[in-house]
């Protein structure tokens, strides 16, 4: 049977664009804060858990060791765990079975991100989690994968995009009444995200959360130590994680069944049978606005397509039934990754306390939900917290938290001129083997054919094809060719790079199913205008003259309306 | 497995990078560090009292017990040499036309080692134990660089 284990302290630095410290020295900050909250010297913990998203961003290899000292580390077991975007969150899930398996009474969770120091654009960093050989030769950008999955979300389930835009425009007026707040903004509105620059349709510049520097720590306990630091400990009652392929172009991306996979998980963990009843605050994960949603729905808080009517009618507000990212979230606060995902975590700690100051929600919420997702935009995060036995003991402090908010903002022109900054770059450059089944996948475009790989247990023709089918586990079957035709999924119409400068002509990614096979490829639209792309458009392989096809997914120049449709 | 490749022609590889530059800022402790080394020629560490321990380069706390330190004790510019090596060869394996010598060096006041280029080591082997001090740029040359130290130097006798 495992040990119940509490949240007892939070800290956090603010979030900001740039921040003076160091990474080891925000991380510092924070964790002092949330030791500093339960009043405990850095020897009464007994180990440390740490978060941090890729290690391009710090631009440190080993990123984990390099944040040890000011994790509170030194002379503990440590260990850093990764899962993404999904991080934040999944440090707190660390933190809980360290305590629940007996490992240790107390730990530190911290994470960190430090993305300024990243040039030309942390999204650089972000380049590989694109398949090196099927993908990347096409020039994908960041924020297509997010505007592919969007469009694909409002189309299937006929949203209107300005009930999206009610979710950045809530976050970052909640965010006005966080001491920790980048784009903490009252009087925002829906027409002012409506109107800013599209990046990458239908993602626009305000429906993202922005790129900022950070850390956050809570302090973890069994419930011996728990009741022995604080009469008012929040339970963290359910946790749960889970991962969906990696073939994203083969995924539903309307439904993000592998949050609702680690969400059951949690629940069931948790006790929690009916969550619309017996969650009283979400915080779920919202880099983008319309994530948000998507995470609501994934949570199971909603029925599939029904989160933005919420949105619409105020009852993902504050003082609405379900208040989701009452904190203000990544849109509002702002998305240091890894540290993002622990401020949820945070968030609910002084929700559930109901310590929560001006942004306390009203009542006496119970039960709260955290969650975030990441990796290949592939995994859930699930985290149920709650308090129990009556209204808090401690009295409620009228300072709205977090009362402490170290973290120094760099301004353009002090990072410019920073004395002793430096500039550098990894330099390592890479050469990636197609392997067995790309290769010959790419043979078959040098000959302008396309093919797949049948498994017969599951009855699939898998593309892009792989020797081994990733659901049953075994080989595949047999070499099937397909058509070298399909079906428009989703499309986006781009507007700008990978490093956002904007492009002369607009790019138009779409994920293509094609016919004959169960899977679907990232490719690019052509001999189409932009407004005439529809979801379900019939379309065919354009392929280069014989002799200029290398054996590359640039052997396809892109897709176009089939001529016979 | 296919380990063995018999036709090099097939061996087909996608060459790519991650490009991404970094502009690392020095934090707060290292801010104090490199203005104290750049404009005074002083190297500043840290001293955690509760922990007896001194640090060089400046920190903003101490790892051992997580209390705030200032920027506030000077060390050096005579120390002990911990360790050192002598280097052969580049990062790619090239051979170096010139050896590279580095010491690891306890500067006096300091608990924590600094790392640094022996210069001009001369004929006789240097020893582990042995003094040596810092070199810095003259004052004008420096920018705030750890490069603003020149080096170590065995001081003459």
């Amino acid at each position: 049977m495992a040990r119940r284990v509490a949240v007892v302290g939070a800290g956090m630095t603010r979030f900001v664009r740039r921040a003076q410290e160091t990474g080891k020295e925000l991380a510092w900050e924070a964790s002092r804060e949330a030791l500093a909250s339960c009043e405990l010297p850095l020897d009464r913990i007994d180990a440390v858990c740490l978060t941090s998203a890729p290690d391009a961003f710090d631009g440190v290899h080993m990123k984990g060791e390099y944040l040890s000292d000011g994790a509170g580390a030194f002379g503990r077991p440590y260990m850093r765990t990764y899962v993404g975007g999904g991080s934040g969150v999944f440090t707190a899930i660390q933190a809980y079975y360290t305590v629940a398996s007996g490992m240790a009474d107390v730990v530190l969770a911290v994470a960190e991100e430090k993305m300024s120091s990243t040039q030309p654009h942390p999204q650089g960093a972000f380049l590989t989690i694109f398949d090196n050989i099927l993908e990347r030769p096409l020039g994908p950008n960041l924020l297509w994968i997010f505007a592919l999955e969007m469009n694909r979300y409002m189309t299937v389930h006929g949203i209107d995009k300005r009930d999206i835009a009610a979710v950045a425009v809530k976050n970052k007026r909640n965010a006005a009444d966080h001491p920790a707040a980048l784009l903490g903004q009252a009087d925002i509105t829906i027409e002012d995200v409506l109107a800013s620059e599209t990046l990458a349709w239908p993602v626009q510049r305000l429906d993202v959360s922005p790129i900022s520097d950070g850390a956050v720590a809570i302090v973890v306990a069994s419930e011996e130590a728990a009741k022995q630091i604080t009469s008012d400990p929040v339970w963290i009652q359910g946790v749960g994680w889970n991962l969906d392929t990696a073939y994203w172009t083969n995924r539903d991306l309307v439904f993000p069944e592998y949050v609702a996979n680690a969400a059951r998980m949690a629940y069931g963990m948790a006790g929690v049978t009916e969550p619309r009843k017996q969650i009283h605050v979400a915080e779920p994960y919202d880099p983008f606005d319309y994530k948000e949603l998507h995470h609501l729905e994934g949570l199971l808080l909603f029925d599939k397509g029904k989160a933005p009517e919420a949105a619409r009618e105020g009852v993902l507000d504050r003082k609405g039934d379900l208040p989701s990212c009452p904190s203000g979230g990544l849109l509002g606060v702002g998305n240091p990754i890894a540290a993002a995902g622990l401020m949820k975590i945070a968030e609910l700690f002084w929700q559930l306390r109901g310590e929560a100051g001006a942004r306390q929600v009203p009542g006496t919420p119970e039960r709260g939900v955290a969650q975030a997702w990441g990796d290949l935009m592939q995994v859930g995060t699930v985290v149920v917290m709650g308090r129990e036995g009556g209204p808090p003991t401690t009295a409620t402090q009228l300072e709205t938290p977090p009362t402490a908010t170290p973290g120094q903002s760099l301004s353009d022109a002090e990072f410019r001129s920073a004395t002793g900054a430096v500039d550098d770059e990894i330099g390592a450059r890479y050469a990636w083997d197609a392997g067995v089944a790309i290769g010959r996948f790419l043979d078959g475009l040098r000959e302008g054919t396309i093919w797949g790989r049948e498994c017969r247990n599951c009855e699939r023709v898998l593309v892009p094809p792989r020797m081994f089918c990733e659901r049953c586990f075994r080989g595949t079957d047999a070499w099937k060719q397909v058509e070298n035709t399909g079906v428009v999924q989703t499309f986006s119409i781009c507007n700008v790079r990978w490093d956002m400068q904007p492009l002369d002509e607009p790019e138009l990614p779409a994920v293509i199913s094609i016919d004959g096979s169960d899977g679907g490829l990232l490719h690019t639209l052509g001999e189409v205008k932009p407004d005439e792309v529809t979801i379900g458009m019939k379309v065919e392989a354009v392929w280069k003259p014989v002799g200029e096809r290398t054996g590359s997914i640039l052997d396809i120049a892109y897709f176009k309306p089939r001529s016979d449709a | 497995m296919l380990e063995k490749i018999s036709r090099p022609e097939l061996i087909r590889r996608w060459e790519g990078d991650l490009p991404v530059r970094h502009r690392y800022t020095p934090g707060v402790a290292g801010d104090a560090f490199f203005t104290a080394l750049k404009e005074r020629g002083d190297l500043l560490g840290s001293r955690c009292e509760h922990c007896s321990y001194t640090y060089v380069p400046a920190r903003l706390f101490c790892e051992r017990c997580f209390a705030e330190l200032a920027a506030d004790t000077e060390v050096g510019p005579g120390g002990e040499l911990v360790s050192f090596t002598i280097v052969f060869q580049g990062i790619e394996g090239e051979p170096l036309g010139q050896p590279e010598t580095l010491g690891a060096v306890r500067l006096d006041g300091a608990d924590a080692v600094l790392l640094h280029r022996v210069l001009e080591p001369g004929e006789e082997p240097l020893e582990i134990g042995e003094r040596v001090e810092v070199v810095l740029k003259p004052e004008p040359q420096r920018t705030g660089s750890i490069l603003d130290i020149e080096g170590f130097r065995i001081p003459e006798p």
